[in-house]
């Protein structure tokens, strides 16, 4: 019986080491690098007017402009980096359209824009339908078109 | 003539526009796209752009990348006139 007690006490022990011992705390996740990548340039409304403010946004949107106005559009961006901005007016009839100006501006960011074309035209607009298409960079679509009438 | 002339077949005419732009962010360049015609020179349309026949030589060096020689310039070519300084 001492024999199995004098046995029993190593194991006894042990045991009681093993169910004792702490648990090893976890590695530290590795820390994680937050790269902030810059967001692109990408156009975020076009407003069209007949005057603009010091801000270059339009004081007062319109969509109808007389044959003796400069017609403004006001095209706010955001985002950051070298960007190339293209307005293309064109006059509507029917299925027909004809240019009228295409003005491009490229431009350095670093945070939201705002950025104007205007065209004018000395000798009065012809009346009708007109669009601008708003062109960001080198891609072939519009990325925004407004319409407008000259009454 | 080119696709763009036969869409403007019995259009009125745009020649006199007057058009700028400008930017809340710090501009590198501002111009206008011209689309050159049957018998443009580069001072015929300085001329008409800028009032100035001599500043042909500001649309040449504004468009270095697509003309070699300031004589020799085609229809349909796409040249950058600078915006006026």
């Amino acid at each position: 019986m001492k024999k199995l007690a004098a046995g029993l006490i190593p194991l006894l022990f042990l045991a009681g080491s093993v169910a004792c011992k702490k648990s090893e705390p976890p590695p530290p996740p590795p820390p994680t690098t937050t790269t902030t990548l810059p967001v692109p340039v990408g156009v975020l409304a076009v407003n069209l007017g007949k005057e603009i403010g010091a801000d270059k946004r339009v004081t007062a949107p319109a969509e109808s402009f007389g044959m003796k106005d400069t017609i403004y559009a006001s095209v706010e961006t955001t985002g950051a980096g070298h960007a190339k901005l293209r307005a293309h007016w064109s006059f509507v009839k029917g299925d027909k359209t004809a240019k009228v100006d295409e003005t491009t501006i490229e431009f350095e960011s670093s945070a939201p824009a705002v950025n104007e074309f205007h065209i004018s035209k000395p000798s009065g607009w012809p009346k009708g339908d007109y669009r601008v298409e708003i062109f960001l960079d080198d891609v072939v679509a519009p990325v925004m078109t407004k319409s407008f009438k000259v009454s | 003539m080119t696709a763009e002339d036969k869409k403007d077949e019995g259009m009125p005419d745009f020649s006199d526009v007057q058009s700028g732009a400008s930017s809340t962010a710090p501009v590198a360049k501002v111009y206008e796209t011209y689309e050159v015609k049957r018998g443009d020179s580069l001072s015929k349309i300085a001329k008409h752009f800028y009032g100035n026949a001599n500043d042909w030589k500001r649309i040449f060096e504004a468009n270095t990348d697509i003309l070699k020689d300031p004589n020799k310039i085609f229809p349909g070519q796409k040249l950058k006139i600078p915006a006026k300084q």
